[in-house]
């Protein structure tokens, strides 16, 4: 009986966790579908607006353009994010001097600085490089993600260091063992960071919206942003933009679902 | 030519010195087992030979060639490591050919020398699987298909059987044996179970805390071990110390008792000892050196005995706290409790001095 009742009381807990999990994204679609005062009135019931707000949207903003610029930005910086991460994360573990460790302690400690602080002189040298309204501005910042560099160095402590030195006995360069040895075997640990950095910059809202001034330059979700900031905003134009703004990401972790998990609990086995 | 020597190679970490000096020459196709409890430095000096370890002083050469400057790939040896380090993204096959493909290797002599050492081996029904579908032993064989690939000069083994069972590893022993004679090259072998050393080694190295403690042919160690160390360590149960003392000593004879064995006496031959009457000294003794016969005897009381079938071995003392063990193969009606008596031939003891000297 006693195992019953607990058994109850988790499912209980999941359901409820479940719920405020999904609820959003359920209220997002529903939303999507219904014209504006229903959903200001709180109508939770799928309505037969959705073409009509879509219709609205494409005549408010370049969707193309739009998909084509957070896409670029989001893919670009995923890529070089990784490459940069995890070459830096190897290299801390793999290569340990007491050197080493503190140059890592230095930037687990730059992680308390709010961004905040490194808005402005950061725009100032993007402005000096002349990057200002580019995607290399809105990309450059992010490519040394210390919170990823950690999560790689974290990573390769389960490495097998046998691994290494077999492939050193085979005659392996250490950049060969990272390409041929090391990326295959943490192949997970990839997949978790690349949903995470994707995730991150496709939603990246304060640092974009500084540095690109111009509607071509713009991503989705400052698009999304700017629907909001309207006079009077259309809640079912907007819902349907957080719709689509959404699809990506989780196409992402859909595909990548079961690496991430993997990645999170450890590579290699 | 595959022979290797050591010229004192040091190891430091830091400040703390792991490998204190070894001097060691190992001849074409001998099969040397680096043995000694864990901590001691073998699978450091193992991998210092590999070039996986730089060596802070010292020389090392391969087939008489300088190699400390060298990479490990360019030394001529292979390595098979304990957890096997197999590529766990790549096929047996990929990972036998792994190495050839770096060095250049045409795809299809890589493929002709893979399929000829899986022959040998027996693995051509698990050429296209992944590590994660083997088993142990498959994957051990894999490992050192992929070291045979290479044609080294020098096969490096570290404590290569210690993650398989008691079964297989029996099995594969038989194998590495065989493997060594139909490859014919020089092998170092690092374990620290000493029923491997003893069955595959051509010469034993025993090590402690950085240096070697003997070298020598496995019965060469057994026999005549140059301190207590090595006596302690090779055989299988342990040496039984015994506490004496020097009775009277001329030129060329010792005569030592044991005082918690009522003094009985031992006339030891020696060539040469600064040994005098009253010093204290150990007298090591096998616990096969135990039997019927023999002039000199113990009487002592059974504690406890463990039977294995083939052999017993009996844990008996003479109430002064020591327990001696006894292996006999006439120990079946034997309980504790019982009185005991254990005869020997007082001509295979071992003299030690009380710092573990052998005493000659």
């Amino acid at each position: 009986m006693n195992r019953r009742l607990h058994r109850i009381m988790i499912y209980t807990m999941l359901s409820i966790a479940a719920f405020v999990s999904v609820f959003p994204f359920l209220w997002l679609i529903v939303g999507a579908t219904n014209i504006s005062p229903d959903i200001l009135s709180g109508k939770a019931t799928p309505g037969h607006a959705l073409f009509d707000n879509f219709v609205k949207l494409t005549q408010q903003v370049d969707l193309v353009q739009l998909f084509y610029n957070s896409t670029k930005i989001a893919v670009i910086a995923t890529a070089l994010t990784l490459v940069v991460a995890s070459l830096a994360g190897y290299a801390f573990e793999i290569f340990r001097s007491q050197l080493s460790d503190r140059i890592f302690a230095s930037l687990l400690a730059m992680l308390s600085i709010p961004f905040a602080a490194l808005m402005i002189p950061l725009f100032v040298i993007m402005a000096k490089l002349h990057l200002i309204n580019t995607h290399t501005a809105v990309i450059i910042p992010t490519i040394a993600s210390i919170f990823i560099i950690f999560y790689f160095r974290q990573a390769t402590k389960s490495f097998p260091a046998e691994l290494r030195d077999a492939a050193r006995v085979d005659g392996l360069k250490e950049w060969q063992i990272f390409w041929h040895i090391y990326v295959p075997v943490m192949r997970s640990t990839y997949a978790a960071a690349t949903i995470i950095i994707f995730m991150a910059n496709w939603n990246a809202y304060l640092w974009p919206l500084i540095v690109l001034q111009t509607n071509e330059m713009k991503t989705i979700t400052l698009a999304v942003a700017s629907l909001l900031s309207a006079y009077v905003p259309d809640y079912g134009v907007v819902m349907v933009a957080t719709t689509l703004a959404t699809l990506p990401t989780l196409f992402i972790f859909f595909v990548l679902q079961k690496q991430f998990v993997q990645g999170l609990l450890g590579s290699v086995k | 030519m595959s022979d290797l020597n050591l010229r004192d190679v040091r190891k430091s970490f830091g400040s703390f010195e792991v490998i204190k000096g070894v001097n060691l020459d190992i001849a074409s196709r001998e099969f040397v087992v680096f043995v000694g409890p864990s901590g001691c430095g073998k699978s450091t000096l193992l991998r210092m030979i590999a070039g996986l370890e730089d060596i802070s002083s010292g020389d090392i050469s391969i087939g008489g060639k300088r190699v400390n400057d060298l990479d490990p790939s360019k030394r001529g040896i292979a390595m098979v490591f304990q957890s096997y380090a197999l590529y766990p993204h790549l096929t047996v096959r990929e990972n036998m050919g792994f190495a050839l493909r770096f060095a250049g290797v045409e795809k299809d002599a890589i493929t002709a020398q893979v399929d000829g050492v899986a022959k040998t081996l027996g693995l051509n029904a698990l050429m296209e699987r992944y590590p994660k579908e083997l088993s142990g032993g498959q994957r051990q064989r894999v490992a050192i298909g992929r070291a045979i690939v290479r044609k080294p000069e020098v096969f490096l083994f570290d404590e290569p059987l210690s993650n398989l069972d008691a079964e297989l590893r029996v099995h594969m022993r038989i194998e590495l044996a065989r493997l060594h004679k139909t490859l014919a090259t020089t092998v170092i072998y690092v374990t620290h179970d000493q029923v491997e050393a003893m069955t595959l080694a051509d010469k034993i190295v025993v090590m402690r805390e950085g240096v070697v403690a003997q070298v020598g042919s496995p019965l060469d160690v057994y026999d005549n071990p140059d301190n207590m160390f090595v006596a302690g360590f090779i055989g299988s149960p342990k040496i039984n110390f015994v506490k004496g003392v020097v009775d009277s000593a001329s030129k060329t004879k010792l005569k030592v008792t044991l005082p918690s064995y009522n003094n009985s006496a031992f006339d030891f031959p020696i060539t040469a000892s600064a040994l005098k009457v009253g010093d204290s000294v150990v007298i090591g003794l096998r616990p096969q050196y135990f039997g019927t016969g023999g002039k000199q005897k113990f009487n002592l009381t059974v504690e406890l005995v463990e039977h294995l079938g083939g052999e017993s071995f009996v844990y008996a003392g003479n109430g002064s706290g020591e327990l001696l063990t006894i292996a006999t193969q006439s120990a079946r009606g034997i309980k504790s409790g019982e009185k005991f008596e254990a005869r020997f031939d007082a001509s295979k003891a071992l003299l030690f001095t009380e710092a573990g000297e052998r005493v000659r």
